[in-house]
């Protein structure tokens, strides 16, 4: 199987004023194309410390992390935010959505900065929304709706530039039961239809247990499950 | 990312945050509004100044009593200046007269009288002249009527304002008017001049020299001495040359030197170099409150683009984790508080402006003494200005963004993400 992410040897310290708080240590990790991956572990081992590294949102100590064949750290700046924009679809507990922008526009906005056309942007946009269930809340501002709705918009913006995978950090951390089963079988749906590389951290066993890939993560290290 | 869209996210956050947007531009609105208010002012002065000046002609020499110094510098207000010594006398002028390259010389006197028309009193200056030259040398034209003539010792002619403002009866020709009790016969109504050079102010009347003794104008010791001596050059004699001349004869004549020289002597030249040095100084003065209040302006959209650009760290961060590069992300932001700036900058020119024409509207500044004394000050909005005040802002607007610009630009997109 092809790997799209792969970490070798990444270790990362977290330094703020000379206090050096390591959060990783030697993470070798492969994650396949059409993988689904989902990351356990207690609060505070490193999980989203991970993920933030395998997104290109943070740069690790140590260790190379390669994406879609490129070694990151060797990129420069311009090209690490076209990975970001292009390459990866990140969607976050908190949602992050724009405020100041709508749904559709929200969804928009990877393409905006992609730099593709408007009439383009537009019809991706709406279908997107279509998608998640939502194409009617296409003029809603981020307040409007509800925090499934939100996470939902979020989704469809992770996947607006048709990225090479997703990753998700607990993304029905702040939602009901049922609002977090509709973004899981979303996410499970893009997995199996169409072949989207996912990768969810969760404190779910019932989530994990529906994954092909468990990575099990202790003190910064990953304790099992990595292949 | 396209430029248009750099400007669509602009113009997005500017909008969708009226209140601090606004909070943002208020300094440099109030900034820029006080600097074209103020410096339309100077302006103004400048262009009624120059005006004047020019109806003035270039070859006059006006002579008046006592130092530079003691006639504060408007020496050449002649008519209006209230001179102790009358130090101008007959003889200085026959002096003169002789002295090659002049056309014409008269003298004036001047002083305060009483008016009477219809019953109705009031106070005005009154000038004796020699009439058949004194409108020779005065750049002044009547409105109707004719000037004085030898053959009428008891007519007047009367300025603007006199004849049609400061009685409730208009003045008009052939009117009987008493001044100092004495009835005189209007013979004409000068043009409205504005003028505050030459002496020819619209609220005075104007009398033969032989009148003006009549009605004792001047304490009788004084009467063969000149508030003002007028001079004009030849059109091929050059006015300073002729300027030195007189200088010297009536130096010698007065037997003084530079040091205690007792009377003063402008061309048309030094007048519109003196008069252009105090507007200048005024409008230096003026341009300088408006430039600190348009430098606050400035601080004030430095410190709120910092703040707002601040609070939007997260938002930020929400743009580069959507692969938004460093570089777009500072044109954003720079093109962001450019706008605000031309915002600022737009709607201060607009109030600026309104303020100006108020100004000018309700009659302006009238000094009370001086060159300009009673003359309403027009206001001057320059093109140039304009533009001026517009760029300023822009640059202020984009100079503040800058700093904040850069910062977010940098900051990891993990480390903008977790700000709150
Ligand atoms: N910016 C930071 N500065 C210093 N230490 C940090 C920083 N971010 C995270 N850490 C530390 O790194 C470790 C891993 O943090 P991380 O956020 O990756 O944990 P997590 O597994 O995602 O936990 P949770 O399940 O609670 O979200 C923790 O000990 C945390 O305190
Ligand atoms: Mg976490």
């Amino acid at each position: 199987m092809d790997s799209v992410i792969s970490l070798e040897n990444v270790g990362k310290v977290y330094r703020n004023g000379g206090v050096d708080t390591p959060a990783l240590s030697s993470i070798n990790l492969k994650i396949g194309k059409g993988d689904f991956a989902s990351i356990m572990g207690p609060s505070g081992s490193g999980k989203s410390t991970l993920l933030h590294i395998i997104g290109a949102l943070d740069k690790p100590s140590s260790g190379k992390v390669i994406i879609d064949g490129k070694e990151v750290s060797k990129l420069k700046e311009p090209e690490i935010a076209k990975l970001r924009g292009e390459k990866i679809g990140f969607v976050f507990q908190f949602f992050n959505l724009y405020p100041t922008l709508t749904a559709l526009e929200n969804v928009e906005l990877p393409m905006v900065i992609a730099g593709k056309e408007k009439k383009e942007r537009v019809k991706r946009a709406k279908e997107l929304l279509e998608m998640v269930g939502l194409k009617e809340k296409a003029n809603s501002f981020p307040s409007q709706l509800s925090g499934g709705q939100k996470q939902r918009v979020a989704i469809a913006r992770a996947l607006a530039n048709n990225p090479l995978f997703v990753l998700a950090d607990e993304p029905t951390g702040n939602l009901d039961s049922k609002s977090g089963k509709d973004i899981i079988d979303i996410l499970e749906n893009l997995n199996k239809k169409e072949g989207k590389t996912v990768v969810i951290i969760t404190h779910d066993q019932s989530i994990a247990s529906h994954s092909k890939h468990i990575i099990r993560i202790e003190d910064g290290r990953i304790v099992g499950g990595a292949k | 990312m396209r430029i248009e869209d750099i400007f669509r996210m602009s113009l997005n956050t500017i909008l969708s945050r009226k209140l601090r947007s606004g909070l943002t531009i208020l300094g440099i609105v109030m900034g820029v509004a006080a600097v074209i208010a103020l410096v339309s002012i100077g302006q103004g002065l400048q262009e009624s100044v120059n005006q004047q000046l020019s109806s003035l002609g270039g070859n006059l020499v006006l002579i008046t009593p006592g130092s530079e110094r003691a006639t504060q510098g408007f020496g050449f207000a002649g008519g209006f200046g209230g001179q102790n010594s009358k130090t101008l006398t007959d003889s200085d002028l026959r002096i003169i007269k002789i002295i090659p390259g002049i056309l014409y010389a008269t003298g004036v006197v001047s002083g305060s009288v009483s008016l009477e028309y219809n019953s109705q009193k009031s106070e005005s200056r009154a000038q004796g002249v020699e009439p058949g030259v004194w409108e020779l040398v005065q750049s002044v034209d009547l409105e109707s009527g004719r000037f004085l003539s030898k053959s009428d010792p008891n007519g007047v002619v009367i300025g603007n304002r006199v004849a049609h403002s400061l009685f409730k009866k208009e003045v008009g020709i052939n009117s009987q008017i008493k001044i100092n009790n004495k009835i005189f016969h209007v013979v004409g109504i000068l043009k409205s001049t504005g003028g505050f050079i030459g002496g020819s102010g619209d609220n005075s009347v104007i009398i033969s020299k032989t009148s003006a003794d009549d009605i004792n104008l001047v304490s009788s010791g004084e009467k063969d001495s000149y508030s003002t001596i007028y001079v004009k050059t030849t059109e091929g004699s050059d006015t300073e040359t002729v300027s030195g001349y007189i200088q010297d004869r009536l130096r010698s004549n007065h037997h003084v030197s530079e040091q205690n020289q007792d009377f003063t002597i402008n061309t048309s030249k030094t007048i519109q170099a003196r008069v252009g040095t105090i507007i200048g100084t005024i409008t230096l003065f003026l341009g300088g409150i408006a430039a600190i209040s348009l430098f606050v302006g400035g601080v004030g959209i430095a410190n709120t683009m910092f703040t707002s650009v601040m609070e939007r760290t997260k938002e930020i961060g929400v743009l580069k984790s959507l692969g938004m590069a460093n570089s777009d992300i500072l044109r954003m932001i720079l093109v962001e508080s450019a706008l605000l700036g031309l915002m600022g900058g737009a709607i201060g020119v607009f109030f600026g402006t309104l303020a100006s024409s108020i100004i000018s509207s309700i009659g302006g500044i009238s000094p009370a003494a001086g060159p300009l004394a009673g003359r309403a000050v027009g206001t001057y909005v320059s093109l140039e200005m304009v533009l001026f005040a517009l760029l300023f802002s822009v640059c202020v607007g984009a100079v503040s963004g800058l700093f904040p610009a850069r910062r977010a630009a940098n900051l990891q997109p993990v480390e903008a993400l977790r700000y709150e």
